[in-house]
């Protein structure tokens, strides 16, 4: 399949075209008959070469809106009709309640099959889905499941970076709620938020939600699927179905980092240790009998010299949450840099799922190693080739300004075009506006947001997020929204 | 020098004991109280005073408490006498203990006890928090002596905290906070907005205790290694105003490299700890020692790493502390890496701080090793000519001493020249590469003959892990110094060098001056756009050390900086402070003809304004996240955010 991949790319020439114009056409005069071979094409700009539209005619890009959380559904023109894969399912903060109506639509929309259903990684506004409805799911038949290599349960070291990582989250997320019960603010709510992003909350058998949608994707489908766990630079498989459409697949992340999780596991042993331990004893460690208790009264003066007990005692507590917030905000990029970073090819179309990879997932694809490093500045040529040449780009982590690079941003094909997943007030400074203005440049405004159409008749779409790009359909007006090549 | 010579020339005088103190001491009063009048001789040549001791003994854990029954475990530091109040509290360092989990203080040791000057401080132990307080103070104190005595000058603590916002009191340039149990958290850092540490202290896990007991709470601030690591980024910070910020992926990673042979460098100059490590594992060092000896002896390439097997005991040494700290485990597979042009790759791959420090770890413990094979070589001969057995497990007590004390030598050699370098490095942006000609350039200042080859050692050290140098000529010693000032060009008139014992304020503030204005005249000479900024002086330290010819050297070290605000550009709205800067060591020449000649810029170490920097800088704030991340209530244009959060870097993941 590589080598389909090449044909196509070795004959695309880089003048830009006016791209603006020409991507408002393309999806509406998809539905064409194809005159010429895909490899034929060899301009990807769909005005200079209407026959490369006509080769991808009926792929489609489904994006339902849910709240602060993923869920989209690629469909594939095949043989039976239409393939379709299933690219994450999930909410978390912001939840709008629509997830079971689009579950539904999903299900009707897919006929009850989907060939493949890929978690980029597991946090709950990328899985919640497959848990809450998880008798939905139990009814439709997948014929493979793709997840990102930390979670190959026969990986012993990732198993258990996996379950340190989930405990640790519990645990802050405890402390988190302990805070907020004694103070509400509005930090430490989205530091809960984050940290429950990674277990997705205690349900009420005590099983994090997160594990009952894990449990879902691992043998919860009507048909037991072939799982696989990928990292960047595997072979993907397709199923049968899709490989005979023509779609291939590259996987381009989340970068092999052995060492990493090794560490991890590591300093599990001497310093997570402290955050996991003891979920059922909600009494903070008490370090010390009462004997040695004191005031600030069994000090010298000399002691408060330059900070008065005041201050100090104010100093010290002020300290207490960065560190706990320390810990949410790693384990927060940790899991998402795991996330699987697909690249689809069809019909000399391109389209990149990134999840929610941040930099550390990105660097390796975009400069093959340490930013900054000799040798390591620049794009690598590969990068900036896929990049020049995609035509659809998942924006990364809803929006937010750490998972999409600016070199990523400025290496795109102007005139692709992007749709993002993301619901206002979950986190401050999500979306990004300034990124996503960057983006609308690229995609001469053809970025869609999932607010930017209903969810239900109730709850309308948000009128600060603009209007749908031209190039989008929303053929029921609320629930999703469709992007079709 | 064993410490108890050291600090015996820094005898506290009388006059400056801190009032509260006398009252501590009843034995001391008589003698000063009242000398009866009557007596007409006054005897000069006798003093019935009792001498001033030059150090406190004190009890500490030589790594941390797990290791227990760990022979040698257990240590007695020598700290500089002061009169201690409360807490302890001296003049460099006060503890307070003050719990932010249970919101409570704890009882304060008094270290001036009778029955504590007796036994030297409380036994060590892990139920007594008066035990810790004793501990980070002593091993504290012990760090900040080897600092200052390495750079022949006072430290002093960061007191700005950014422009904009309140300093620190008046005094904290001199005292920092200690604060052995301030929060339930597996993580201990250094705050300058605490002005302090904290250290963390956590239950280890009931089911994957590690080595600690399941369920025992676990003190950070009983690891000898982490108390040596933190105190040496408050050092770091102290001298270095602007090596906070972050500008490129060495920042961070040095500061923990740094930290982290500072600590390891000073354990290894602990020879108890060495003896019984060497005595016990003698058969296999000795075994390294013949495979290697040919290779190390000849002066060649340095290939200790691929040489070395796990089972060196110093190697074992140093991988044990990466695992006591808990978060330099990389320093274990760092250490093992062949120097190779694969090994070298690690730089290119390795971003997250504590890897990527590790690097430049193992590259000083390359050098280091390299120079302890080639100091203990002779003697193993001499061993084995004296029909030593070379296949015996054990090594003879009186050799492992003596391999103990070269090991302890060269380790403190080496820690002083690290500490030394600091001096030799921009004010701004540093890199591992800047480091290295750093070192190389203070080695030649300091030691210029270089029996040992220590600069070769270093070099090729570095070179084998892939460390290049910007703008070098090429890897050799010669291109890697930095240039020296070429005699008398320049020179600052009407600067001060003051008293060996430290500037007064006048004194400082007509250096300002003079430097400010200097700076301003000399801008194009030293390559500063004077039209982008104007350059201040964040700091200027003299300092004073005999050279091995016996001469007196006074010199001064003065960091120039210049500020420029530079918009983000590409959407993103705010600016973010881009430094220029160098460093000038400045000589102060013996008088001639009766007059003292105006001092002379020897070094200019410069960091200057490039294009390339700029968008090196502005591209690695924005790919980390430092670009958009504005904190609650702050400013959009607060430098804050540029700065490295160490309760971050530190943190449990």
């Amino acid at each position: 399949m590589a080598k389909v991949r090449s044909k196509v790319q070795s004959r695309v020439r880089s003048k830009a075209p006016r791209a603006g114009h020409a991507t408002k056409r393309a999806p509406q005069r998809g539905n064409g008959s194809p005159k010429r071979k895909p490899s034929a094409a060899a301009d990807d700009t769909p005005s200079q070469s209407r026959a490369l539209v006509k080769a991808a005619s009926g792929l489609r890009v489904r994006m339902y809106r849910v709240g602060f959380g993923d869920f989209f559904l690629l469909s594939v023109p095949s043989k039976a009709g239409a393939s379709h894969i299933l690219i994450d399912c999930g909410v978390h903060a912001r939840d709008l309640g629509s997830m079971r109506d689009a579950v539904t639509e999903m299900a009707k929309d897919c006929n009850n099959h989907l060939s493949l259903v890929i978690m980029t990684h597991r946090h709950a506004d990328h899985i919640s889905g497959f848990g809450s409805c998880s008798d939905i799911f139990a009814q439709i038949a997948v014929d493979r499941v793709w997840m990102p290599w930390f979670e190959n349960p026969s990986d012993k070291k990732a198993a258990a970076f996996q379950t340190s990582l989930a405990a640790m989250a519990a645990h802050l997320g405890q402390q988190f709620r302990a805070r907020l019960a004694a103070q509400l603010d509005g930090a430490t709510q989205e530091m809960l938020a984050m940290a429950e992003n990674i277990t997705g909350g205690l349900g009420a058998a005590g099983v994090s939600a997160n594990e009952k949608a894990l449990k879902v994707l691992r043998e919860g489908f009507k048909t037991q699927p072939a799982h696989d766990y990928y990292k960047a630079g595997d072979v993907a498989k397709l199923p049968p179905d899709l490989e005979a459409a023509g779609l291939t697949a590259q996987i381009l992340g989340p970068p092999i980092d052995d060492a990493l999780i090794v560490q991890m596991i590591n300093k599990n042993q001497q310093y997570l240790s402290g955050a996991v331990e003891d979920q059922d004893s909600s009494e903070p460690v008490k370090p010390f009998p009462d004997a040695f208790r004191a005031t600030d009264e069994a000090y010298g003066s000399e002691a408060f010299a330059l900070y008065g007990p005041d201050q100090i005692i104010r100093m010290i507590e002020g300290a207490q949450p960065d560190a706990l917030a320390a810990q949410a905000v790693a384990a927060d990029k940790t899991l998402n840099n795991q996330s699987l970073v697909i690249l689809f090819s069809f019909g000399g179309k391109n389209l990149l799922f990134a999840g929610d990879a941040q930099w550390g997932n990105w660097e390796n694809f975009l400069y093959g190693g340490a930013y900054g490093t000799p040798g390591h500045t620049k794009l690598t040529q590969k990068a900036a080739d896929i990049l020049s040449k995609i035509d659809f780009y998942k924006v990364g982590h809803h929006g937010s300004a750490n998972a999409t690079p600016r070199d990523a941003v400025m290496a795109m094909r102007i005139g692709c075009v992007g749709m993002c997943s993301t619901q206002e007030h979950a986190y401050n400074q999500v979306p990004r506006e300034p990124l996503l203005d960057a983006l609308r440049k690229r995609m001469n405004d053809q970025l869609a947001r999932s607010d930017q159409i209903a969810v239900s008749d109730d709850e309308q779409a948000n009128p600060d997020a603009g209007t749908l790009p031209s190039a989008f359909t929303a053929p029921t007006h609320k629930l999703f929204i469709d992007y079709n090549f | 020098m064993s410490n108890r010579a050291r600090f015996r020339c820094d005898e506290v005088s009388e006059q400056r004991r801190l009032p509260a103190a006398p009252s501590l001491q009843p034995q001391e009063s008589p003698p000063r109280a009242a000398p009866p009048r009557t007596e007409p001789p006054i005897d000069i040549y006798t003093s019935t005073d009792i001498p001033q001791p030059s150090i406190r003994p004190l009890n500490v854990y030589a790594f941390d408490p797990s290791l227990g029954n760990f022979v040698g475990n257990q240590m007695v530091t020598q700290v500089a006498y002061e009169p201690l109040s409360l807490g302890p509290v001296g003049e460099r360092f006060a503890v307070v203990d003050y719990d932010g989990g249970q919101r409570t203080f704890y009882k304060p040791v008094d270290l001036d006890d009778p029955r504590l000057l007796m036994s030297g401080g409380l036994p060590p132990s892990e139920a007594d928090p008066r035990f810790h307080q004793q501990m980070v103070y002593a091993v504290a104190s012990e760090t900040l002596q080897r600092f200052e005595y390495a750079l022949g000058r006072r430290v002093r603590w960061r007191t700005r905290l950014g422009d904009g916002k309140p300093r620190a009191p008046k005094g904290a340039s001199r005292r920092l906070n200690l604060f052995p149990h301030a929060m339930c958290e597996a993580n201990a850092f250094y705050s300058p907005e605490a002005h302090g540490i904290l250290f963390g202290y956590f239950r280890a896990s009931r089911s994957n205790p590690g080595r600690n007991l399941p369920g025992q709470t676990v003190f950070t601030c009983l690891s000898h290694d982490i108390i040596v690591h933190e105190t040496t980024h408050a050092i770091v910070d102290g001298i270095r105003e602007y090596f906070m910020e972050p500008t490129n992926v060495d920042v961070a990673a040095f500061h923990e490299a740094f930290a982290d042979l500072s600590a390891l460098f000073l354990h290894f100059s602990h020879k108890e700890v060495l003896v019984d490590t060497l005595q016990k594992t003698g058969g296999r060092l000795f075994d390294f020692k013949l495979k290697s000896e040919t290779d190390v002896a000849s002066g060649s390439a340095p290939v200790i790493q691929s040489q070395i097997g796990a089972e060196n005991p110093l190697i074992a040494l140093a991988t044990q502390f990466g695992e006591a700290a808990g978060r330099q485990c990389s320093l274990r597979s760092a250490l093992t890496t062949p120097p190779t042009p694969q090994g070298a790759k690690e730089l290119a791959t390795k971003t997250e701080p504590h890897e990527r420090g590790s690097i430049l770890v193992a590259a000083m413990f390359d050098a280091y090793f390299t120079t302890y094979s080639r100091r203990t070589f002779d003697l193993f001969r001499i061993f084995r000519a004296g029909g030593g057995n070379l296949d015996k497990s054990d090594l003879p007590a009186p050799l492992a001493n003596r391999l103990a004390i070269e090991a302890s030598r060269t380790a403190e050699e080496f820690f002083t020249l690290c500490a030394r370098a600091l001096d030799y490095c921009p004010p701004v942006d540093i890199t591992f590469g800047d480091f290295l000609r750093a070192l190389l350039t203070a080695h030649l200042d300091y030691t210029p003959d270089d029996p040992d080859h220590i600069r070769d050692a270093l070099m090729q050290a570095f070179r084998l892990r892939g460390i290049v140098v910007e703008g070098a000529m090429s890897f050799s010693e010669d291109a890697l110094f930095w240039p020296k000032i070429s005699n008398g060009r320049l020179r600052v008139p009407g600067l001060v060098f003051g008293d060996p014992n430290g500037l007064t304020k006048e004194e400082k503030d007509r250096n300002g001056d003079v430097l400010r204005t200097y700076a301003a005249e000399n801008a194009d000479l030293l390559g500063f756009d004077r039209r982008t900024g104007e350059i201040a002086a964040p700091s200027f330290h003299p300092m004073f050390h005999t050279g091995k010819n016996g001469k007196l050297y006074v010199t001064m070290v003065v960091e120039l900086v210049q500020t420029m605000r530079i918009p983000f550009g590409h959407g993103i709205p705010g600016t973010f402070p881009m430094r220029n800067g160098v460093t000038l060591l400045i000589a102060q020449d013996p008088p001639e003809h009766d007059e003292l000649p105006e001092p002379r810029v020897r070094f200019v170490i410069p960091k200057l304004y490039k294009p390339e920097r700029e968008e090196r800088i502005r591209n690695f704030y924005i790919a980390s996240g430092m670009a958009t991340e504005v904190r609650a209530q702050a400013g959009a244009d607060d430098d804050s955010r540029f700065r490295l959060n160490f309760a971050l870097l530190h943190a449990g993941v």
